[in-house]
């Protein structure tokens, strides 16, 4: 296995480009070769940006950094497929909110990370276009769905940090399973504006990174209240990065017991060995209970593909994407067009969540998945009243190989969402920093905070990065 | 056999912009496909914004309806595929509207309103050949999706047809009062009928246009099921669709269940919350509503309880030339028959409304002034008004420029001339001798060679005969 390295941090190459430093074309021209090598070894990239580099960045907190941006992301004059087929030709004509402000930062769009389609995946193998090979052990998955994201920010030899996106835990995978820190924000965060829906009540703009330092860099540029997504909160932004370096003295930390059983012994005795690290720097540890958790998955996949299967309907053949030659009626014309442009994670998620909101069975499913998630938020608000953030792993086991994977069934493969669903389905922040190998292959720690703070995870991850 | 009528009414909204972006809501003379952007075309990413002065709007509508302002209500994705829907789903209102449970009494009934909610108008479909039937292929214009509209939606209140029309008719009134819909940008009002007789199973009418539409509609789908039902068969539940050149309905689809629509929340949109601060702004804001207006009338103007509901409802501009006319000419009652007889006439036989018309308050006072004075007979003064309509020239130019008809600014003075170069007759009719009033009017035509409206001159003869009497 190739450990990659990491030429020179983030934060040295900002402050280098700041001091003139840098060869900003010599720069540009190895970052580009750098990333089509990446490319061929690991496929990160569904859309290689063409013009990476061609005009002079924004002078900014970001400028002259490469930045990779989900494909789920819209990016003006870049293709932006989402992972799907039926999106292969579609160009925006607009920047996502997230992709715009990392643009006035001075950050340049390097390209379009490869993802499950849709976001309906998590080892980014329901993608419709190459699947991201882990750069741990091409074998292996990266993750998903933000695979490309994990792919990439593990890979890059050059200071480089991905804007990822999470649904159901989405950015925590990918980063446990490539070595790599995620920042998945509360709900509301970051503007979902341009951002291509899977599920909007739970979709949230995050960051996958090599450092703790970067992902809080990155939240403070791309937070904030935006006037053209209604769901994105009236806070404005801050300076994450200032979280970092405080002493965690005398931080409550739980641990849900429902987290630990039944996962990998590799995995737990890692993720054990990391809570207990942060309790030698004098945080509190205490062993808590989330017993609505084991109902989190129901409750997040039928919720997830309710609004999926509504989200999905726009894609019809017309206005945008992929067109066929016209002929029969609507109908037929659209059923075309969707049964060769979408993939089977996609057609099965439609058929469920159409059935799961039908009249009838709607009240049984979708109401009541609803009242799931008011349990379960309350049921972790009333945790945060005893603790400050909540540690289990990341994933419950280590990253598996593809011919693995093609044996799981779907509801397999959906029960390895059971550490991330519940923080996602209540919109809490969560944080996955890698906490050592097990042969060979990285595990991560998810850290989960109340709505808002996510300050207290940077504090937290930051202080079990310098111990690692 | 008994019917029951009742009304799903679509109304756009009017606001600038649309209801979710900021694209132009009604552009005049616009290309089709022109007023759009990335999210009223449903582009991957967009989200919508909701435009509040169309919440505004749909507050103030649950209010002059006499319903609740619901605290919160929510917005829901309504999913069907369709050419017209950008998105493949609507987004409208299902579980809690902005407003609920209200009523209006019409010509003495009360309906009662289910619900008024907001919602997204789609696009708008051209059939090729300009025919749902045999068109080839449909062409859509999106320049009227995302076009706000509120739904309004009564309970199954209205027992004919004509009651159906009354009650639009007073409604459309109420929300051009409340200048939510304004037919002059463009807005249009569209119904949804839902008709059953004798408690069978009902049809819905859809998409009709226009209020005689609609209560054609329904008396050709009153008649379809009474001759099923008379016949022994069952009417069966189906959606209808409104031929306005054969006047009849057809079927569009059999609905043997409910149609599903898969409501989800739309998460979107957050809850609505509206504050009793947000609903008294809106109440406080509100016009002088139609029925209040009626009674203000018969107490202000002293006018009859018929001119006052015609002047009021036939609506807002109408009513504010009424009382523009009255602060400029005394006699309101006169000025309400000359109105509604003769100007609303003309105004409705050209199809135009009095706002979009050459009349002013203020020469319309002058006709009327110009009739009192005898200027012109009120024989020439109808003919005269449709001519101000056309022309919207001053009355007293037309009066002048007028050769054929007679110039009668001095029937008067000819009346005086005439009684005093007739003292004998005069005095024969001052005695009670009828005849003596033919005489004196022949010899007023004599003098006007002909011209003049003869009962006219004669109101004036005995006028000036009498204002003579009590001279002496």
């Amino acid at each position: 296995m190739k450990r990659v390295v990491i030429l020179i941090r983030v934060k040295t190459f900002l402050e280098e480009v700041k001091s003139g430093s840098i060869d900003t074309d010599k720069f540009v021209s190895d970052v580009k070769a750098s990333s089509s090598s990446m490319q061929e070894k690991y496929a990160p990239f569904i859309t290689l940006n063409e013009g990476f580099g061609k005009a002079t960045p924004q002078k900014g907190a970001l400028q002259y950094l490469p930045v990779s941006v989900k494909d789920c992301l819209c990016t003006e004059g870049i293709r932006t497929t989402a992972g799907s087929k039926i999106l292969e030709t579609y160009v925006p004509n607009f920047d996502a909110t997230a992709v715009a402000k990392v643009k006035a930062a001075g950050g340049m769009i390097l390209g379009k990370t490869a993802q499950d389609e849709f976001g309906f995946g998590t080892f980014s193998t329901n993608c419709a276009y190459q699947v991201p090979k882990n750069p741990y052990d091409p074998e292996r998955t990266c993750g998903g769905s933000s695979g490309g994201a994990g792919c990439a920010t593990a890979a890059a030899d050059f200071p480089h940090i991905a804007i990822a996106e999470s649904t159901g835990g989405s950015i925590t995978a990918p980063a446990a399973f490539t070595g790599t820190v995620g920042l998945t924000p509360t709900y509301g965060r970051v503007s979902r504006y341009g951002l291509i829906d899977y599920s909007n009540s739970m979709d949230k703009v995050g960051v996958i990174s090599k450092e703790v330092y970067d992902s809080a860099l990155m939240l403070s540029v791309i937070a904030g209240h935006d006037p053209l997504d209604s769901t994105s909160h009236n806070k404005g932004s801050e300076d994450f990065t200032k979280y970092i370096g405080k002493d965690v003295k005398g931080m409550k930390i739980g641990v849900p017991k429902e987290y630990f059983s039944s996962i990998d012994s590799n995995v737990k005795k890692l993720v054990e060995d990391a809570i207990a690290k942060l309790e030698g720097q004098e945080a509190e540890i205490s062993e808590i209970s989330l017993p609505s958790t084991k109902y989190a998955i129901a409750a997040y996949y039928i919720i997830a593909m309710g609004e999926a299967s509504t989200n999905l309907a726009k894609y019809c053949g017309m206005r945008y994407g992929k067109q066929d030659k016209i002929s029969g009626e609507f109908s037929e014309y659209f059923s075309s067009i969707r049964s060769s442009g979408f993939g089977e994670e996609a057609k099965r998620r439609i058929i469920l969540g159409t059935y799961m909101r039908a009249a009838g069975f709607r009240d049984a499913y979708y109401i009541k998945a609803l009242k799931v998630r008011s349990l379960l938020i309350k049921e972790f608000k009333a945790a945060f009243k005893g603790v400050d953030a909540i540690a289990t792993p990341s994933m419950p086991m280590l990253p598996p190989r593809f011919d693995e994977i093609a044996k799981l069934s779907p509801l397999e493969i959906y029960n390895m969402d059971k550490m991330t669903t519940a923080p996602n389905l209540c919109g809490f922040p969560t944080i996955s920093i890698p906490v050592g190998t097990s042969q060979g292959l990285p595990v991560g720690m998810q850290l989960i905070a109340d709505h808002f703070m996510e300050g207290r995870l940077i504090s937290l991850a930051a202080a079990a990065e310098v111990i690692k | 056999m008994s019917i029951m009528i009742g009304l799903e009414v679509h109304c756009q909204l009017n606001t600038e912009s649309k209801l979710f972006c900021s694209c132009e809501a009604y552009p005049r003379d616009a290309q089709p496909n022109s007023s759009t952007c990335e999210i009223c075309l449903g582009y991957p990413g967009t989200k919508p914004v909701i435009n509040k002065k169309a919440i505004d709007h749909v507050i103030s509508i649950g209010l002059a309806l006499g319903c609740r302002i619901n605290p919160e209500s929510y917005f829901s994705r309504k999913t069907y595929f369709y050419p017209d829907m950008p998105k493949n789903y609507q987004i409208t209102q299902y579980e809690v509207p902005i407003a609920s449970e209200g009523s209006i009494e019409v010509n003495g009934m009360r309906i009662r309103i289910r619900r008024v909610h907001l919602e997204e108008d789609p696009a708008r479909i051209v059939y090729a050949d300009g025919n749902l039937e045999t068109a080839s292929h449909v062409l859509v214009d999106y320049n009227r999706a995302g076009t706000p509209l509120a739904e309004i939606v009564t309970e199954p209140d209205m027992k004919s047809p004509k009651e159906a029309r009354a009650f639009l008719e007073k409604l459309s009134t109420i929300l051009e009062y409340l200048k939510v819909y304004d037919q002059s940008k463009g807005a249009s009002l569209r119904v949804d009928a839902n008709i059953s007789v004798d408690g069978g199973e009902r049809a819905e009418v859809k998409n009709v246009t226009g209020f005689e539409n609609v209560e054609k509609a329904l008396n050709y789908e009153a008649v379809r099921q009474q001759n099923i039902v008379r016949l022994g068969r069952k009417v069966e539940r189906e959606t209808r669709h409104f031929d306005e050149v054969a006047k009849t309905t057809r079927t569009l689809r059999k609905k043997e269940f409910e149609e599903d629509y898969g409501y989800i929340f739309d998460p979107d949109l957050p809850v609505l919350d509206i504050s009793d601060e947000w609903k008294s702004k809106i109440e406080k804001g509100m016009p002088e509503l139609p029925d209040i207006m009626v009674k203000r009338f018969l107490k202000q103007y002293g006018i009859s309880e018929y001119d006052a509901k015609v002047i009021v409802y036939t609506g807002k501009d109408f009513a504010s030339f009424f009382e523009d006319v009255c602060r400029i000419y005394s006699k309101p009652k006169a000025a309400s028959r000359w109105m509604i007889n003769y100007l609303l006439k003309s105004l409705n036989w050209r199809s135009e409304r009095i706002s979009q018309s050459k009349a002013s308050p203020d020469t319309f006072s002058e006709l009327l002034t110009m009739i009192d004075k005898g200027e012109i007979t009120e024989r020439y003064a109808k003919e005269l008004i449709k001519e101000y309509v056309d022309t919207g020239l001053r009355p007293s130019e037309i009066a002048l420029k007028s050769g054929a008809k007679p110039s009668l600014q001095g029937l008067r003075d000819i009346v005086k001339k005439v009684i005093k170069d007739n003292t004998k007759a005069a005095s024969e009719f001052a005695a009670g001798k009828n005849d003596a009033l033919a005489y004196l009017i022949g010899a007023v035509l004599k003098e006007t060679g002909k011209r003049g409206d003869p009962k006219e001159i004669a109101r004036m003869i005995k006028e000036e005969i009498s204002n003579a009497s009590v001279a002496q």
